[in-house]
């Protein structure tokens, strides 16, 4: 009989034994048949979706000292991150050929970002929040240098590598204000010192700003949004697809535990500026977007706009907005992450991300071209798909909240966004391919998309579990 | 006459570590003194959680701060991974020369 405490920390066990369990076999098989490795992994991590929805039933419970707390927020969030990691271990595989060695260390840094993020989302006081996030970043700035020939890949690597730090240098600044204000670093016993303070002492209000400006980096917001183009286009396809879903989920986790959670009846002083830094962020990132050559950094500038969508229901500080910031993160991993498998399956083919080779892509792989057309639409935000309805309960919130300027700055650059993701679509279906021969997909991406299909389409028409899950998860909160 | 030193006056010189990193790492040019200035911003953090924690009389700042240290380490490890790397591959490390992607 596992003692109960084990059982609440199983999927952090779980990925941190597979991780080790991984390094081990490598150096007893010497490296041999180590390029099935990412796969092997995907399946390894199937078991812990259904210990996740045992865990529904555990209640909230903090554990570790205080470190580590298993409540619904948490829960829906690892969700979110584990989907993630077993999709981004599919494409790794695809990816393999060009990672060229070393494999096995490569799927182990990515367990190890996925335990960081299963750990941001669980943390239950800024020391854990802290090392949690260091964790993925480090894990990050090693994948994203991985590619040891490539310039760009060690290019991007070093700027990830500098601006993150300055960031995490901010972030820490700001907690060790927030612990001299407030005496704690503890969440609970912050709650309970910030209960009923609608304004914030000097030295709170610092650091919080501190604390928000490291979150905006993870999150890739405006201001500290330079890194996201240059290290999407350096950094290894699979990498950009993790760092776009997972690394921007546990930002907006940090985000709602810190602001939603602890600040909240300060959220007078906040939520103006979050508005502010949303509206900026989604105009920046859809504008920049429409020059762009570069599939991978369109991604880039395209996931600075969404960014600025889910900011707006951090605005919001209110149970709307932030299950609206849940839910969409959900619907933006399975849009987002299609479009990533589409990505990686085609640079193993062809070997090229420029947007102008994927002339003609619906005569050389339909579904290819049929999957990416319904993400893109999902991304853009048309019904019946997930990211329409994510959007609109995003703007909801911030018209209910006050915020009516952003919600119509957001419903503008729906348009834009449409342009430039059509124009994507256009080069596919209406251009005549330069080399007319198949794309092959091969069976686990196959799987993979399908998954994410279901997923943009499945949310999409039937919203309300995925609804009520995300309000759930916030109840406490407010 | 000298005031005598108190807790003030280790935040005032945890603000000005804190300036002079932030200040470092955005006007240096060389890979190694941009990755000094970074764990200068880390130490400046530290100064300010062991102050605190003397103000406040608990130890939860002096224990962030040995994570802290941790942290630091292998942040600083992999930069100087990634910059042996480059050095390698362009017998340069003036981060100007890295101009491969549109910054």
């Amino acid at each position: 009989m596992m003692p109960p405490h084990l059982w609440y920390l199983a999927p952090e066990l779980w990925v941190a034994g597979l991780a080790a369990l991984i390094l081990l076999v490598d150096l007893a098989c010497k490296g041999k048949g180590s390029r099935e490795i990412p796969l092997g992994a995907a399946i390894a991590l199937l078991p812990v979706a259904p210990i996740l929805l045992l865990q529904v039933n555990l209640g909230t419970r903090t554990l570790l000292g205080g470190m580590y707390r298993l409540d619904p927020l948490a829960l829906f969030f690892k969700v979110i991150f584990v989907a993630a990691g077993i999709l981004v271990l599919v494409m790794t595989r695809e990816f393999s050929r060009t990672l060229e060695r070393a494999h096995a260390e490569f799927t182990a840094l990515i367990l190890l970002a996925l335990l960081g993020m299963l750990l941001a989302a669980s943390s239950a006081s800024f020391l854990m929040l802290f090392v949690a996030l260091e964790l993925i970043t480090i894990s990050f700035y090693v994948m994203t240098a991985y590619l040891k020939t490539d310039a760009r890949s060690l290019e991007a690597g070093l700027k990830y590598l500098i601006l993150g730090s300055i960031a995490s240098g901010l972030f820490l600044y700001g907690i060790a204000w927030v612990y001299g204000a407030a005496g704690t670093t503890s969440f609970a016993g912050l709650r309970q010192a910030l209960a009923g303070r609608t304004t914030l002492s000097p030295g709170l209000a610092l650091g919080l700003l501190l604390i928000v400006s490291g979150i905006t980096f993870k999150a890739a917001c405006v201001p500290l949004h330079l890194w996201v183009p240059d290290v999407y286009e350096g950094a290894p396809t699979p990498v950009t697809a993790f760092l776009s879903v997972g690394s921007k989920s546990a930002g907006f986790v940090a985000a709602l535990r810190v602001l939603h959670e602890l600040f909240l009846p300060a959220s007078n002083q906040w939520a103006g500026l979050i508005a502010w830094l949303a509206g900026l962020t989604i105009l920046y990132g859809n504008l920049c977007a429409i020059p762009q050559k570069n599939i991978k950094r369109l991604m880039g500038y395209s996931s600075i706009g969404h960014a600025g969508y889910i900011l707006i229901g951090v605005a919001a500080a209110s149970s709307l907005g932030s299950a609206a910031t849940s839910f969409y993160l959900a619907g933006y991993l399975v849009s987002n992450l299609t479009i990533f498998l589409v990505i990686s399956a085609f640079w193993q083919a062809v070997g090229s991300d420029e947007m102008a080779d994927y002339a003609g892509l619906s005569r050389r792989s339909p579904f290819l071209a049929a999957a990416m057309f319904v993400a893109l639409l999902s991304l853009a935000g048309v019904p019946p798909m997930v990211g329409f309805f994510g959007k609109f309960l995003l703007l909801l919130s911030a018209i209910q909240e006050g915020f009516l300027w952003v919600a119509i700055v957001g419903a503008a650059a729906v348009v834009i966004s449409l342009y430039y993701y059509l124009l994507l679509v256009a080069t596919m279906y209406a251009d005549p391919p330069k080399d007319p021969t198949p794309i092959p997909v091969s069976l686990p991406v196959r799987l993979a998309l399908y998954a994410c299909l279901a997923g943009i389409l499945g949310i999409g028409i039937f919203q309300e579990p995925c609804v009520r899950l995300s309000l759930a998860a916030v109840r406490s909160f407010f | 006459m000298i005031p005598p030193v108190g807790p003030s006056h280790y935040l005032v010189l945890s603000g000005l570590l804190f300036a002079i990193g932030l200040a470092g790492a955005a006007s240096r040019r060389n890979i190694i003194m941009i990755l000094l200035s970074l764990e200068l911003i880390l130490s400046a953090a530290n100064l300010a959680f062991v102050t605190f924690s003397k103000i406040l009389g608990n130890l939860e700042g002096q224990i962030m701060v040995f994570f802290v240290m941790i942290v630091a380490a292998a942040e600083v490890a992999v930069g100087l991974a990634i910059a042996v790397v480059m050095v390698r591959r362009t017998g340069k490390s003036d981060a100007d020369s890295f101009r491969n992607l549109k910054w």
